[in-house]
């Protein structure tokens, strides 16, 4: 058997929602914001002329001012920085494990096809179904939904480290050795800038598979996070709050993916892509 | 081609080697077990936090016997279909109106992004204050789910089909139904295919989360309730069916359909058809 039946596009193996990043183009700031003007003001009309109890629709000057008096009163800053917190140092860790292990398991074919079934099983119980299991070990704490976001954030980065490091043309590093390159030089100079591109798109994924869990793990394990807010809110009837927090769930991970990781994916792939994206 | 292609291989070695090859995905299956046994036999936890492994198959026999693993399989998986069914028609149905006109694209891009952003789990608050507990919230979240990535491969299948075959057709004197039925539609379908692949994994995953709090039966709900009489041999059950059926969905049904598709009609590379 040869190197051929490797996998040689690192075509993101792992499902992926293609279009993620739908051509973020060229938007000027009026085109994004009258579909959302147009949005408001039917929910405006329909909960003007439904007379909706409070409790199942509110105003779009109510859901606003709830969000101004939670952020005035700090508390909106803290459930923000408490999910964003979680998040990072889960994105941390999982790189920190995950590149590392995508690597050595790359670098063997056995291994790389041996974990790949193994990877996708696990991706398939989503952290969440573990979670009653961790909270049985850790208890209501921000362990446990440490421990959630990670097993799901993880999965994609070692798969994408691993699929990178994997569609490294063989002759580079052939080349590499015959000019009588150290193994470390090979890592440093060949493997690490050939799978960068693929680790980023594992760590693109990653994320807002994450995110997800977060959310839902905060609305469990209830220590604090978005998650945390919109479901609280749920037991006290607050619409207002519960649609305020998914307003605000939802722009904060458009503003992580597009203005942190996906400049970084895109930055990576023009500096390094040997693969096609 | 690697050295190992031209060097000539000892015939007994080469059988291993495709054995061992054929083998290697039990492996960290068998890794895992050993590690938990181990780790059993070891420390010898309390049940509650580690089930041993024989409680665990045992917790499954019994779950299967009682017929209350059946009740819960065919309670999510009903969900599942319900709500990916409802998912695949919109999705593509709005994939196709959105991805055939560039203006509406435009317009209603932003706010794809946006809802995408919030799809799933994100409604349960929401959607439990407005639907209540049941069966129609699970299938919302899973049409939500499910509806965004349908929608987005669909959108860049239709785009990404070539203009020209679209005006070839045309110019041969076909009608825009015909071309729609006979261009875009294939053209389209390795995409939306790859969409609704990926769609019901996560539509899997969202139904699980739902059924955590929202539910009265399913295997979210099993694990979930196992949790309060703290049955971890249950949860470690649950968890085991759950990947189990995940992957018998992705790699022997949908995996086969999407292969046939994009070596019939596909627009993909040989490499990518492939894999």
């Amino acid at each position: 058997m040869t190197m051929a039946t490797a996998p040689r596009t690192p075509a993101r193996p792992l499902p992926l929602p293609a279009a993620l990043g739908v051509t973020a183009g060229h938007f000027s700031g009026v085109k994004i914001l009258v579909p959302f003007a147009a949005l408001v003001g039917v929910w405006w009309v329909i909960q003007a002329l439904g007379q909706f109890p409070e409790r199942v629709l509110v105003s779009p000057a109510r859901v606003w001012n709830t969000l101004i008096l939670l952020f005035s009163h700090g508390i909106l800053a803290e459930y923000i920085s408490t999910s964003m917190r979680m998040i990072g140092i889960a994105a941390v860790i999982s790189l920190a494990i995950g590149v590392p292990v995508g690597f050595l398991v790359g670098s063997n074919r056995y291994a790389a096809r041996g974990l790949e079934s193994f990877l996708r099983f696990l991706q398939g119980v989503s952290g969440i179904a573990w979670l009653p299991l961790v909270i049985i070990w850790f208890g209501f704490t921000h362990t446990t939904t440490l421990v959630v976001v990670i097993y799901t954030l993880i999965v994609p980065i070692i798969f994408n480290t691993m699929t990178g490091v994997r569609a490294v043309p063989e002759h580079y590093s052939l080349a590499l050795r015959s000019l009588g390159a150290s193994r470390l030089r090979l890592i440093t100079d060949v493997y690490l800038p050939g799978a960068l591109p693929s680790i980023v798109v594992g760590l693109r994924l990653g994320m807002g598979y994450g995110w997800r869990a977060l959310i839902a793990a905060e609305m469990l394990v209830r220590q604090g996070g978005l998650g945390d807010l919109i479901f609280g809110a749920r037991t006290s009837g607050q619409i207002d709050r519960i649609i305020g927090g998914m307003i605000l769930i939802g722009t904060l991970y458009i503003i992580v993916d597009r203005l942190l990781v996906q400049p970084l994916e895109n930055v990576t792939i023009a500096r390094w892509g040997v693969l096609r994206k | 081609m690697s050295l190992e292609a031209i060097a000539p291989v000892r015939p007994m070695r080469r059988a291993f080697g495709i054995l061992a090859w054929r083998l290697v995905p039990i492996a960290p299956y068998l890794i895992v077990l050993l590690i938990w046994f181990v780790l059993w036999d070891v420390f010898r936890p309390s049940k509650e936090t580690l089930p041993p492994v024989r409680d665990v198959v045992v917790a499954i026999r019994d779950l299967a016997v009682s017929g209350q693993l059946a009740t819960n399989v065919i309670a999510s998986l009903g969900r599942l279909v319900l709500g990916s069914l409802l998912g695949i028609i919109t999705g593509v149905g709005a994939g196709f109106v959105v991805g055939l006109n560039r203006n509406v694209a435009e317009m209603l891009n932003p706010l794809a992004v946006f809802f995408n952003a919030i799809s799933g789990i994100v409604w349960l608050p929401l959607m439990i204050t407005w639907l209540g507990i049941g069966t129609a919230l699970a299938v919302f979240l899973i049409w939500n789910t499910v509806f965004f990535i349908v929608f987005q491969n669909t959108v860049l299948g239709v785009q990404l089909v070539p203009e020209v075959l679209e005006q070839g057709v045309r110019a041969l004197g076909a009608g825009r139904t015909e071309t729609l039925r006979s261009v875009t539609l294939p053209g389209a379908l390795p995409y939306i295919l790859t969409g609704i692949r990926s769609g019901l994994g996560f539509g899997w995953r969202a139904l699980i989360a739902a059924e955590l709090v929202g539910a009265a039966s399913g295997l979210g709900t099993m694990i979930f309730d196992a949790a309060e009489y703290h049955r971890s041999d249950i949860i470690m059950s649950g968890c085991l069916i759950i990947g189990t059926i995940a992957i018998i969905m992705d790699r022997w049904l949908l995996l086969p359909i999407e292969r046939r598709t994009v070596q019939r009609w596909g627009l993909v590379s040989d490499a990518e058809a492939r894999r």
